[in-house]
């Protein structure tokens, strides 16, 4: 479970976002010293080549061939990121990138860019408020010979875009480029799972480091902060969302303020980000002595957690892994689907350069596992008004079956293997 | 944020506007128009969140099951709240909703820092309407959409 993106502009309030955001900026003097004495472990890093860019945007043109798609057309974001590089920072103005079965991509770019696409791309500037860039588009993908026909639009390119592109070119049929996109990106190749090992590895550097810091009338803010600085000592960007006592059970967390105290179950959740591939782990330990039915939650947790890695073997369904999951979770009186307490959500997503990716680990998904494959193992256990316990390891699918990035969880008490 | 009453005279405003204009209804993703009209703060992520604000009618809600108590507790503007569970489809929702406002054919509006993905899966399951971009019907009630 991702909390990211609900940190930037979720539901909570002003209050919780002030909180966040002195999270992210720890303050000096308040780092201890465990984080202090972190080094980076960001060594020996291997980006994206340039050639398996270059493969990426030859099996994203099989695809279109097979789907019989003219070409793709996408706004910056992790997408564009995968197959060319180029990030740019959130814009209203048009930043676009037509990615043609055929010929070399197309950008078209603010004149006045600062990170201007690499080489000797074909770069098609316009000038804000002069220039209809819509009409710059539509002309890119003539060019390529996708004059008319099906296009595929990524699925996070705005409706405004797309609403500009049609009235631009109103004899395309615009439709989901899925089958180009997600059909490249959920397939991870050893230089992706090594860079996600990477952030996996740091992720847990961190959580030791700041579980060491943990001590009675603790707030969750300073936990959080806690786990920032560890990140920027790592040498890496990552926060966490935390969750103290009865507030483990919001899958989300809870705006509420919490304290530490004896006999609390402590929750972290989320990770961090090499060459923009993210982490995602979970650790629900005791601060104390836990209760026999704290120690019984979690033993069942960690057997639901167990059976879903188990279940995901290749030429299994992604259905099949949430079923496994939920039904070691319903067996023990649970539920049953989604009910609380229970497991109130699916049982993992894809993960790659998105937190939160294809495809998903959930009822109705016939989706069939292969090699390569990257998923969260997160089939949580909610009570509310009591606790929840969610282990979360992210998992990447070998010919053999289902391999762990992190050491799972041994004990209530023992959050690394 | 918008108190409550402040909340229903911008959707009065927007709904007058959304008549004016010849529309039968706008869909919200989360994002600036959400907030200055109905105060509600959510993060986009893949599951999808969205207001349908018809041009008579109370605005529905469609949002994620497991996120429903945590939505509760922001959402004052209107009580049709229909949760969709892991496994089942948004859209549908979002094509129910319209359906029990009456809305069968005609344009509908979707906001223009919506999703394609979102758009999509409405219009997947209701292609008979018109979509068009919410910017005229938004900016005619004083809201920048991005």
């Amino acid at each position: 479970m991702k909390r990211r993106d609900f940190l930037v502009s979720a539901a909570i309030g002003a209050a919780g976002m002030a909180r966040a955001q002195r999270a992210q900026a720890p303050n000096p003097a308040a780092v201890p010293d465990t984080i202090k004495t972190l080094r980076p472990m960001t060594a020996g890093i291997q980006p994206i080549s340039a050639g398996e860019r270059q493969d990426r945007i030859e099996k994203a043109r099989r695809l279109m061939r097979d789907n019989q798609l003219g070409a793709i057309v996408m706004e910056s974001g992790s997408s564009m990121f995968y197959f060319t590089g180029v990030r740019r920072p959130a814009d209203d103005r048009l930043f676009a990138l037509v990615l043609p079965a055929k010929g070399e991509p197309a950008w078209i770019v603010p004149a006045v860019t600062p990170q201007i696409p690499p080489g000797n791309a074909d770069v098609r500037a316009y000038v804000a408020g002069a220039d209809d860039p819509y009409a710059s588009l539509a002309g890119a993908l003539r060019d390529r010979g996708a004059g008319s026909g099906r296009v595929g639009i990524e699925e996070r390119v705005r409706f405004a875009v797309f609403d500009g592109l049609r009235h631009a070119s109103p004899s395309h049929e615009f439709v989901s480029a899925d089958p180009v996109t997600v059909g490249c990106r959920v397939i991870k190749s050893p230089a992706e799972l090594a860079l996600m090992q990477r952030a996996n590895d740091i992720t847990i550097a961190a959580y030791q480091a700041a579980f060491a810091t943990l001590h009675e009338g603790m707030t969750q803010a300073e936990l959080r902060g806690t786990i920032a600085a560890a990140y920027q000592a790592l040498g890496v960007r990552g926060e966490a969302m935390v969750s103290f006592g009865k507030y483990t059970a919001f899958p989300h967390g809870s705006i509420e303020e919490q304290t530490l105290k004896e006999g609390d179950l402590v929750l972290v959740d989320d990770g961090c980000t090499v060459e923009g591939y993210q982490s995602d782990i979970t650790r629900t330990r005791i601060f104390g002595h836990p209760t026999q039915r704290q120690k019984d939650v979690w033993a069942l947790e960690r057997k639901a957690q167990d059976a879903a890695l188990a279940a995901a073997k290749p030429g299994a369904t992604c259905e099949s892994v949430d079923a496994a999951a939920r039904k070691v979770i319903t067996d023990a009186g649970f539920g049953p689907g989604y009910k609380v307490p229970g497991l109130p959500h699916r049982t993992g997503h894809g993960i790659g350069l998105d937190g939160h990716e294809w495809t998903y680990l959930v009822k109705g998904n016939q989706t069939r596992l292969q090699p390569g494959m990257c998923f969260s193992d997160e089939p949580m256990i909610a009570i509310y008004g009591e606790f929840g316990i969610r282990l979360e390891d992210c998992m990447y699918i070998t010919e053999s079956g289902a391999r762990t990035f992190s050491k799972q969880s041994p004990a209530i008490d023992q959050p690394f293997g | 944020m918008p108190q409550t009453t402040e909340s229903r005279q911008r959707i009065t405003q927007l709904q007058d506007a959304l008549r004016k204009s010849g529309l039968q209804a706008v869909v919200l993703e989360p994002g600036p128009a959400m907030v200055y009209l109905t105060g509600v703060r959510w993060g986009k992520s893949e599951r999808t969140f969205a207001v349908v604000v018809p041009a008579k009618g109370e605005p529905t809600w469609v949002l994620p099951g497991f996120e429903e108590m945590r939505a509760r507790e922001l959402i004052h503007a209107g009580d049709d709240i229909r949760v969709w569970q892991e496994d089942e489809s948004p859209y549908e929702r979002i094509v129910a909703a319209l359906h029990d406002r009456g809305i069968a054919s005609g344009r509908v509006a979707i906001d223009d820092a919506a999703r394609f993905f979102v758009f999509d899966g409405i219009r997947k399951l209701a292609p008979h309407l018109d979509y068009v971009s919410a910017t005229p019907v938004l900016k005619a009630t004083g809201i920048s959409s991005q």
